[in-house]
């Protein structure tokens, strides 16, 4: 479609992602796996909902289609409007997608981190223009704010894990976008510039921006405004991380081995080993007898 | 990260990415080289190293000068332009560094429709004279893309990367095996395809110049514009589907633009190794850039190992010529090899 | 005749005893990798792997002894019903030791040597590269037979007679004629020292590649312009496109066309250190004298 579309002003009762009856299947033609069946989810704007649920149950694929990135069967919308119906660019423009830290392999280790942040310029470029200074704003802006800006000459590939995933972060903030999908963003962070994420994330959602962020660190997970528990390919759970029911919530999916407990940081989730015998990976079948 | 709450756009400086500081100065240097040894270069050729304004002097010494020696060194330059752009290309495409422009299968197809057409050559009078008019830079090339299209079948489109890559694989080897065939049925044929294979610039005249000139200069100009389909893959084939590329259509024209120009370099000079697998690295190491400007530096980087391998090749045992695809191994293999040492060393 | 009877029927059977002796003598070869070849008997059934010496063999007169051939063996048309077991570089070790020779005749550079001998077959590898090769292999290959010397000798001389009427066929003028052979389009040239540098030698033309250069160099194109030919000469597979090329119109040769085109059977007479050498130097002269300014 070549028509731009005006997105509806975000509101506090507009939904910047929808989806219904969301179907995914993955895999090669013989052995298709059914990831996600059957899902609705409602993403409200201006909002940052955590999504999390034990492994393998399909959040990261959720959130791929929620971006548009993977063939579904249902329907997904992007500020009301279907996500088919959006231009590229225009959706490029609007929806950052940040994908999950390490999947980037050697290519882009010769580029410096300043070109690998103005990558996230693209959407905005003109195709043949060089970067306008509104481009070198941004990204001064967004490598400022994830601190890279002082080894902005640095080849990419001489960075450390957790030194690339804030250039990647910066490359996902210089889109501007006001829908932002973040998978495992805090991978090989360390818990300083963890709270700093939090606290960025904090900032864009006060200025209207939505995000979406598929965390395994649920103590983390749990500062966000609204909870999504997704486990073995549905929805089980949607509501404010405040609310005691979201809490207990949390604990069932994990078949009550993790723990929320208040302290003065916050509320904390913690795994919980009183039960756990030494030694065993599954939920144990043989209780151990110290004697 | 402290939060920051400023306006996106307040930004005191606007840095003047300093990449572009040190990009200028080598293309530059690459096309003085280029022009420096190309003048002096010819001064060498079938009587050994001779200087150039001697031979100007001389009304047929001149003539060689300008219609043998002339259109060979700017050819060879031409066509190591050719084949580094592509090798670019391939290397972003495929995202892969071992990628050469090779990799679609072109070289195989070309090599074979080549050696079908020596085969054919004597064997009736009819094959002839159609080759004749072909003339066998025409067969090289229906051969070059020939295989890229078979390429492209085989892997249903260019939505997988991955099943591109073995599909092209695939069709080299396949193609390969069935050059080798004819060679054996008509092994008259045996020693002009290993001149073949070993890449030759001895033919090159006024007419193959401006050929691979139009054709290089379109191939920089369409791989310039899609610059940056390259530079979105660099994060992943979803990051760069999640900022907004259609890539299909776009990996279609990057696969064309590596179809002709290989399929220009190889049917004029046969197949040469190694120039499209090295310039990019060798371009690489030197700084730091993006594929807008990595593109256009492979393929004066390209040109100018070419063109050395070309002078040394008929240069260091004059009057005969040594292939130049072994020279172009020798020199980019061994600047490698010294680059890599130095960096672990 | 009673008296006579037994110096008779003495002679007779001594005469007998020596053709037998010499028929059953075991023949002993050196041949050209050196090593000693020794045969039981005069080879009945010969398997030739070089189609230099499978005509060397039907020139002395034993084509009935040939039993099987390679591939590119196609003179004389007596053994167009042979089978053929390959090539010189992919014999058909298989079928070679099927046919059972005596036996077999191949080329230094031939690579089934090795298997065949470990398999039991006698193994004569012979390679002729230049006419003082080929006048030394063609004993050789007499001996191999069981032939008296002489034989081979008496076909040398027919051949070296052959060679010398096709030079003096040839104008005076020949001597300042500079010939360009193209043997494939690399380009590789036939040399000074090479098999066919040596017969436009001794049909007295000047051949452009000296004989440092090495038997079949691969020329820079430039230095055949530098050069300036005044005869070219070159296979009819190679011809198409060589007087395209850049620079090339400005040689004596294109310029008034004394281009020799040989088509792929003359070429083959003309490439091969066979006892067709006569008729090879016959072809060339036939060439030369078309050109050669009188």
């Amino acid at each position: 479609m070549t028509t731009a579309l005006h997105p509806i002003p975000t509101d506090a009762a507009v939904l910047a992602l929808a989806a219904q009856r969301l179907r995914v299947e993955l895999g090669p033609a013989r052995s298709r796996r059914r990831v996600l069946d059957g899902v609705d989810v409602a993403i409200r704007a201006g909002c940052w909902t955590s999504i999390v649920g034990p492994n393998g149950a399909g959040k990261s694929t959720l959130l791929r289609a929620l971006a548009g990135l993977l063939p579904v069967q249902g329907r997904v919308s992007l500020l009301g409007h279907p996500l088919a119906d959006w231009p590229h660019r225009q959706r490029a423009r609007t929806l950052a997608w940040l994908a999950q830290g390490g999947a980037v392999d050697a290519g882009a280790d010769d580029l410096t981190v300043y070109d690998v942040a103005m990558l996230g310029r693209l959407p905005h470029r003109g195709w043949l223009a060089p970067p306008s200074l509104a481009d070198h704003a941004a990204v001064e802006a967004a490598l400022r704010q994830t601190q890279a800006w002082e080894w902005r000459e640095r080849a990419f590939g001489t960075l450390s894990g957790g030194e690339r995933q804030r250039v990647l972060l910066a490359r996902l903030l210089a889109v501007q976008a006001s829908v932002l999908l973040m998978d495992e963003p805090l991978a090989n962070l360390d818990p300083p510039h963890q709270a700093d994420w939090v606290a960025l994330v904090r900032a864009l959602v006060a200025q209207g921006s939505t995000v979406v962020s598929v965390l395994h660190d649920l103590t983390i997970a749990l500062q966000a405004d609204e909870l999504l528990i997704v486990a073995a390919g549905a929805v089980r759970y949607h509501g404010m991380c405040a609310a005691r029911q979201t809490q207990q919530a949390l604990e069932a999916v994990f078949d009550q081995r993790v723990r929320v407990v208040g302290s003065d940081v916050g509320l904390v989730v913690v795994p919980d080993v009183s039960s756990t015998p030494p030694g065993s990976l599954s939920s144990g079948t043989t209780s151990w007898n110290p004697s | 990260m402290k939060p920051s709450v400023s306006p996106w756009f307040a930004s005191p400086t606007l840095a003047a990415s300093p990449r572009s500081a040190r990009c200028w100065p080598l293309a530059a240097a690459l096309v003085l080289a280029a022009a420096v040894l190309g003048t002096l270069g010819l001064g060498v050729g079938s009587t050994g190293i001779e200087p150039v304004w001697a031979m100007l002097a001389d009304p047929i010494a001149a003539q060689i000068v300008w219609d043998i020696r002339a259109p060979r060194t700017l050819g060879a330059w031409a066509a190591g332009a050719l084949l580094g752009l592509a090798g670019a290309v391939a290397q972003g495409l495929f995202r892969n560094p071992l990628a050469d422009p090779f990799l679609l299968g072109s070289a195989a197809g070309a090599s074979l429709t080549v050696a079908l057409a020596l085969a054919a050559l004597g064997v009736s009078p009819f094959a002839a004279t159609w080759i004749v008019r072909l003339g066998l830079t025409g067969a090289a090339f229906l051969g070059a893309v020939a295989a890229v299209l078979l390429t492209l079948a085989l892997a249903r489109g260019v939505q997988h990367t991955l099943r591109l890559l073995l599909a092209g694989v695939v069709v080299g080897m396949v193609l390969g095996a069935l050059t080798s065939l004819v060679t054996l049925l008509v092994p008259d044929v045996l020693q002009a395809m290993q001149a073949f294979l070993l890449g030759s610039t001895g033919f090159v005249g006024w007419s193959a110049c401006a050929i691979m000139m139009a054709v290089g200069t379109v191939c920089i100009g369409a791989a310039w514009a899609l610059a940056r389909v390259l530079d979105g893959l660099t994060l992943g084939e979803a990051t760069a589907q999640s900022l907004g590329l259609p890539l299909a259509p776009l990996r279609l024209a990057l696969v064309a633009v590596i179809a002709l120009a290989t399929g220009t370099a190889v049917t004029q000079t046969g197949l040469i190794a190694f120039v499209g697998l090295a310039a990019p690295h060798l371009v690489r190491t030197l700084v730091k850039v993006t594929h807008g400007w990595l593109v256009a530096l492979a393929s004066l980087m390209g040109g100018l190992l070419l063109m050395v391998a070309d002078l040394l090749a008929r240069g260091l045992v004059a009057p005969q010529e040594i292939p130049v695809g072994v020279l172009t191994a020798v020199l980019g293999g061994g600047y490698l090899l010294w680059l890599m040492h130095r960096r672990t060393g | 005749m009673r008296r006579m009877g037994w110096p008779v029927w003495a002679l007779a059977l001594g005469l007998v005893g020596w053709l037998g002796a010499a028929w059953a003598q075991p023949i002993t070869v050196t041949d050209d990798r050196g090593r000693t070849v020794v045969l039981p008997a005069a080879p009945q059934r010969v398997v030739s792997i070089l189609p230099s010496l499978t005509e060397t063999v039907c020139e002395l007169q034993q084509c009935q002894r040939l039993v099987g051939v390679d591939r590119y063996s196609n003179w004389p048309a007596a053994i167009q019903a042979l089978p053929r077991v390959g090539g010189g570089i992919d014999p058909n070790v298989e079928a070679i030791v099927a046919l059972r020779p005596d036996v077999v005749l191949a080329a230094v550079s031939s690579r089934g040597s090795e298997r065949l001998e470990a398999l039991g077959l006698k193994v004569v590898a012979l390679e002729p590269k230049t006419h003082a090769d080929m006048r030394r292999v063609m004993g050789t290959v007499a001996r191999v037979l069981g032939l008296p010397a002489e034989d081979a000798e008496r076909l040398w001389r027919h051949i070296d007679a052959a060679v010398s009427a096709a030079a003096q066929s040839l104008p005076p003028n020949v001597r300042r004629t500079k010939v360009y052979f193209e043997v494939n389009r690399a380009p590789y040239a036939a040399g000074a020292s090479s098999f066919i540098g040596e017969t436009l030698a001794r049909l007295g033309a000047q051949n452009i590649v000296p004989a440092e250069l090495g038997p079949f160099p691969k020329l820079n194109p430039e230095f055949v312009v530098r050069a300036n030919p005044d005869v070219i000469m070159v296979g009819a597979r190679n011809a198409p496109g060589m007087t395209e090329r850049p620079g090339w119109e400005r040689i004596r040769a294109v310029r008034e066309r004394r281009v020799c085109v040989f088509d792929n059977d003359d070429a083959d007479t003309i490439i091969r250190p066979g006892p067709r050498l006569g008729e090879g130097a016959r072809l060339l002269a036939d060439c030369l004298r078309k050109h050669v300014q009188p």
